[in-house]
């Protein structure tokens, strides 16, 4: 009975296989063969496209671009500071539901709407928060007598933009952080927390002693998850900034819209191979960071 | 340090709404420097005992005093107990020295101290050589000391144990029983330990505690209690083979199982429930006594011999079984399909009325 | 002595009192900061260009003041331009396809993820495990390395036809790459697996097929995670954006999130009109908050499942 079900087991397995086969398996071939086109025109002759020849100089000419080294360092800079700190509020808004069970439902749902929201057009919402003029922030930060800062607009500085990009993508990563650890925290036996009680563990003791430890399988693979998700930003500054990525045109671009910059220019020669090296290059780097949690996966059994 | 407790009360309220009076108006003493056993069948209240002890649960009627001092609406951490979980609780992530070193981390000992102070522990327990280890390279009878170690090492002033060898196999049992006892003898706390377990509860207790639906039935010396048990229940509970019941009367200063005189008695006439222990029961080699049934199995173990004897429908007056047992020496040659005369041993006959409580 | 230890008491309760009203004031402002980007959003859509240029800007609105143009000069034709004849926002036009665009698409993911899932939880085959380990990998690959291909792909089938597109071939370029999704798969192959395998072999003692025992065991079994699974396919499609106005080229094939962005600026005098833009908005957030009070506990349930998963 065993060994029989080998065919059938294909048919089952068939629609999804053929599917991915069609759009994940050959397209993430076909991008690193995209990528080493020479003047490649994808649309020409109906879709038949053209090459002169193969080359790796698509990827130093993506490396040569400024444009590319703003998206890296405005990608990198966004996750590795919204990552950690959205992820230090939720552990803290987590621990916090766990001590009032009464209304932890009724938080937990309103600390969850963010994640059920349409990123562009809470982004949008964001956006008219963040107006230099008639903004919420700015009249906010009047009350501290703290003058006008121009966020989003023609004139805000690099550091005012990643600032508003920072707040809203927080904003938006809190709602899955939170309802994960909530759920770990819930896993955890609650003798220890007992234990610790007689131990005589003070609340910030059992904080760093029993709940960041024993959730810190949790903690390191939601942090490289998100991490990654981070590194794919690209939603969050549409709905801030709109299509012109940033305050200057371009000035809060990130490593996916320079991608889908040089996409929708597919009618220039060349240019779709710009794209897809970018993306390789984003590939490669999440790779990294995969292979980083798949470690720490392994580490993990020890305890 | 005695713990003495003053009508302690605490209702659970169930999904249904329906109050589960789990301790019922508790009056206990503990007495100081003893190992005290708390036992009672799953559910009457004994580990709910423990943990207001403990101070893990809140009572809602009642006091708990650690002698003079009323530790009632205390947090756990200022009781100064000690608590052995069921299943231990070390912190998986912690090795065993940090496990033993937490409590005087949180309680702000000096580190060499600290230090001394955890190392002598894991001498008491036996575990120096473990100290770098994680709780899950421990076998469960290790992780058992860990956690005593643990217990024991912010000197409390009283040590609980929850279920301390439910988690145990059985040879590791007797022997964690024997390491309990001896630990218990060598620091002198006064220790109290919740079991389901009557041999374990009267292997190593000082004393004690029958408890059932929350309400304590008996307390005194294992053996006190088993001679002298206050009620059905808990000369149901203790003892292995269980005591045979059977149904009886009182007439004319004589008790009859089954129409057969057994024992003169000085009480009044009345129906009654006979308790007699399986060991209560001598062989009457002159068969004269009246108490003669027919034998259906014969076991011979040791110096033992077990009868088990059927009792079909109402006919021997048996309580709740269709057999008895009876254990005799094993020098008499008993075959089964023979009829044997008893004769009962008073110390080990016990009356009840009809509610089950001791007849006197 | 025993005064001692009463004092203590009080203070223990003070104390606890105190910590926990701190816990809640904190909670209570995270929520407060949660909740007013939807308020803004709300408020905004609710002023009139005046209100909304007032310094410091305006907290509170009265119903009588509420701003309700906005909302209907949504539907209003756009008279010139490119957009001739079209409403300025579209929003029937849009919903319309993204609510079919949603269901074609989750139909199709759900019937491939219950055939895979029942394949890798039930059925022995060669090399289950390794393709199961592929599958998963693929979880990790950022999705724009696909769409580029993707996009060649839908021209080659002839559904991005600037001449002549039709809501078909829309709705299939939209469709047919999003109808797989290997998290669903993991998510439903472990509550397959949980069904005990006596079912199993009970079933097959008594005739029953592969299929009919899917069909008429497993998948009754499995219910609630399969609908967990339907719920949270289906908002998928509130949320897309970059492929939906790639691969279309008119605007009346296009989702909700594309209509959001740009149409609210006046191309000559540069200036947005945040009223409008704030109503529509609003719109595309509202059914999905709908969604979210009804199905409230399924969707935390499938989404707290995603970061257990390690």
């Amino acid at each position: 009975m065993e060994t029989k079900n080998n065919w059938r087991a294909w048919l089952y397995l068939a629609p999804m296989l053929f599917l991915m086969a069609v759009f994940t398996f050959y397209p993430l071939f076909n991008a690193f063969v995209i990528s080493v086109y020479r003047d490649y025109l994808p649309l020409a002759n109906e879709g038949a496209g053209t090459i002169s020849g193969y080359t790796l100089s698509n990827y130093s000419v993506i490396f040569n671009n400024q444009l590319f080294w703003q998206a890296v360092l405005n990608t990198f800079v966004l996750a590795f500071v919204s990552v950690p700190v959205s992820i230090i509020i939720s552990l803290f808004i987590s621990v916090g539901l766990k001590s009032i069970p009464k209304l932890k439902g009724f938080f937990q749902s309103i600390f969850f709407l963010p994640y059920v929201t349409n990123s562009i057009a809470v982004g949008m919402a964001f956006a008219v928060m963040f107006h230099r003029n008639h903004g919420l922030f700015n009249a906010i930060l009047s009350w501290f007598g703290i003058s006008a800062i121009d966020w989003i607009g023609g004139t805000a500085t690099w550091w005012a933009q990643m600032g508003a990009l920072m707040i809203f993508t927080i904003w938006e990563s809190l709602a899955f952080k939170i309802l994960v650890f909530t759920s770990g925290l819930q896993n955890i036996d609650k003798q220890y927390y007992d234990a610790a009680r007689i131990d005589a563990a003070s609340k910030w003791t059992i904080f760093k002693r029993i709940t960041v430890p024993l959730l810190s399988p949790l903690i390191m693979y939601i942090s490289i998850t998100s991490l990654i998700g981070a590194l794919k930003a690209y939603n969050s500054v549409i709905g801030l900034f709109g299509e012109r990525l940033g305050g200057q045109p371009y000035s809060m671009i990130t490593i996916v819209a320079f991608v889908y910059k040089y996409r929708s220019d597919f009618a220039f020669q060349g240019y779709y191979s710009y794209a897809a090296a970018g993306a390789i290059i984003l590939f490669f780097i999440t790779l990294l960071f995969s292979a980083m949690q798949t470690m720490v996966a392994k580490r993990r059994v020890h305890y | 340090m005695e713990i003495k407790m003053v009508n302690l009360t605490k209702i659970f309220t169930a999904k249904d709404k329906k109050e589960v009076h789990a301790v019922d108006h508790v009056d206990l003493t503990i007495p100081s420097g003893k190992l005290i056993g708390l036992l009672g069948p799953s559910g009457c209240g004994k580990s709910t005992t423990l943990y207001l002890i403990a101070g893990l649960l809140r009572q809602n009627e009642g006091h708990i005093y650690f002698e003079d001092d009323e530790v009632s609406e205390m947090p756990p951490e200022k009781r100064g107990i000690g608590l052995v979980f069921q299943n231990y609780a070390l912190y998986p992530h912690m090795t065993v020295r940090e496990n033993i070193l937490f409590p005087l981390q949180n309680l702000k000992v000096e580190k060499d101290e600290a230090k001394a102070r955890t190392l002598e522990m894991a001498e008491l327990v036996g575990l120096q050589e473990m100290l770098d280890r994680k709780p899950k390279e421990l076998s469960g009878g290790q992780q058992q000391r860990v956690a005593i170690a643990r217990a024991l090492v912010k000197r409390p002033r009283v040590l609980l144990l929850d279920e301390p060898l439910s988690n145990l196999d059985a040879r590791l049992r007797l022997q964690t029983r024997e390491e309990i006892k001896r630990i218990q003898r060598e620091t002198g706390i006064t220790t109290v330990f919740v079991t389901h377990d009557q041999e374990e509860a009267m292997s190593i207790s000082d004393e004690i505690v029958v408890m059932k639906d929350g309400v304590i039935q008996q307390m005194g010396a294992p053996q006190a209690v088993y001679d002298k048990p206050n009620n059905l229940f808990v000369a149901k509970f203790l003892g292995n083979p269980q005591i045979n019941v059977f149904d009886g009367e009182i007439r004319n200063k004589k008790v009859y199982v089954n129409n057969m005189a057994i024992a003169s008695t000085k009480l009044a006439d009345q129906k009654v429930k006979v308790g007699i222990r399986p060991e209560g029961f001598t062989v009457d080699n002159d068969k004269t006594s009246d108490f003669k049934f027919e034998i259906n199995l014969v076991e011979t173990i040791g110096r033992d011999t077990t009868l088990i004897i059927d009792i079909p429908g109402e006919e021997g007056g048996l309580l709740d079984k269709h057999s008895f047992k009876v254990i005799v020496d094993a020098s008499h040659k008993i075959d089964s399909g023979q009829t044997v005369h008893f004769n009962v041993r008073p110390e080990k006959l016990h009356l009840f009325d009809l509610n089950g409580e001791l007849l006197k | 002595m025993a005064e001692v230890f009463v004092k203590n008491e009080k203070v223990y309760k003070t104390q606890k009192f105190i910590s926990n009203l701190l816990i809640f004031i904190f909670l209570g402002f995270v929520a407060l900061v949660v909740l007013v980007p939807f308020y803004w959003m709300l408020l905004t859509s609710l002023k009139n260009t005046t209100m909304i240029e007032q310094v410091p800007p305006i907290f509170f609105l009265k119903p009588a003041d509420w701003e309700i143009e906005n909302y209907r000069s949504l539907f209003y034709l756009v008279p010139s331009g490119p957009r001739r004849g079209e409403p300025l926002f579209p929003f029937f036009t849009y919903m319309r396809n993204t609510i079919v665009v949603s269901i074609v698409s989750t139909v199709g993911t759900v019937l491939t993820t219950v055939l895979a899932a029942f394949a890798f939880a039930r059925l022995n085959f060669k090399g289950r495990d390794v393709l199961f380990a592929i599958l998963i990998a693929t979880m990790m690959i950022p999705g724009e390395i696909f769409i580029l291909t993707n996009f060649l792909t839908i021209n080659k089938l002839g559904w991005y036809d600037i001449m002549n597109q039709t809501f078909m071939d829309v709705l299939l370029a939209m469709t047919l790459p999003f109808m797989t999704s290997v998290f669903y798969v993991f998510y439903l192959r472990q509550t397959f697996k949980q069904i005990p395998n006596e079912l199993y072999y009970a079933a097959k003692v008594d005739g029953t097929t592969d299929f009919q025992y899917l069909l008429k065991i497993m998948i009754p079994i499995a219910l609630p995670t399969i609908i967990t699974i339907t719920i949270l396919n289906s908002m998928g499609a509130w949320n897309a954006y970059i492929w939906p106005a790639m691969i279309t080229t008119k605007d009346e094939f296009r989702l909700v999130s594309n209509g959001l962005r740009g149409a609210f600026t006046d191309s000559g005098t540069g200036r947005t009109d945040f009223g409008q833009q704030m109503a529509s908005a609003v719109l595309v957030t509202l059914p999905l908050l709908l969604m979210f009070f009804v199905f409230r506990k399924q969707i935390m349930r499938g989404v707290s499942r995603s970061g257990i998963k390690g």
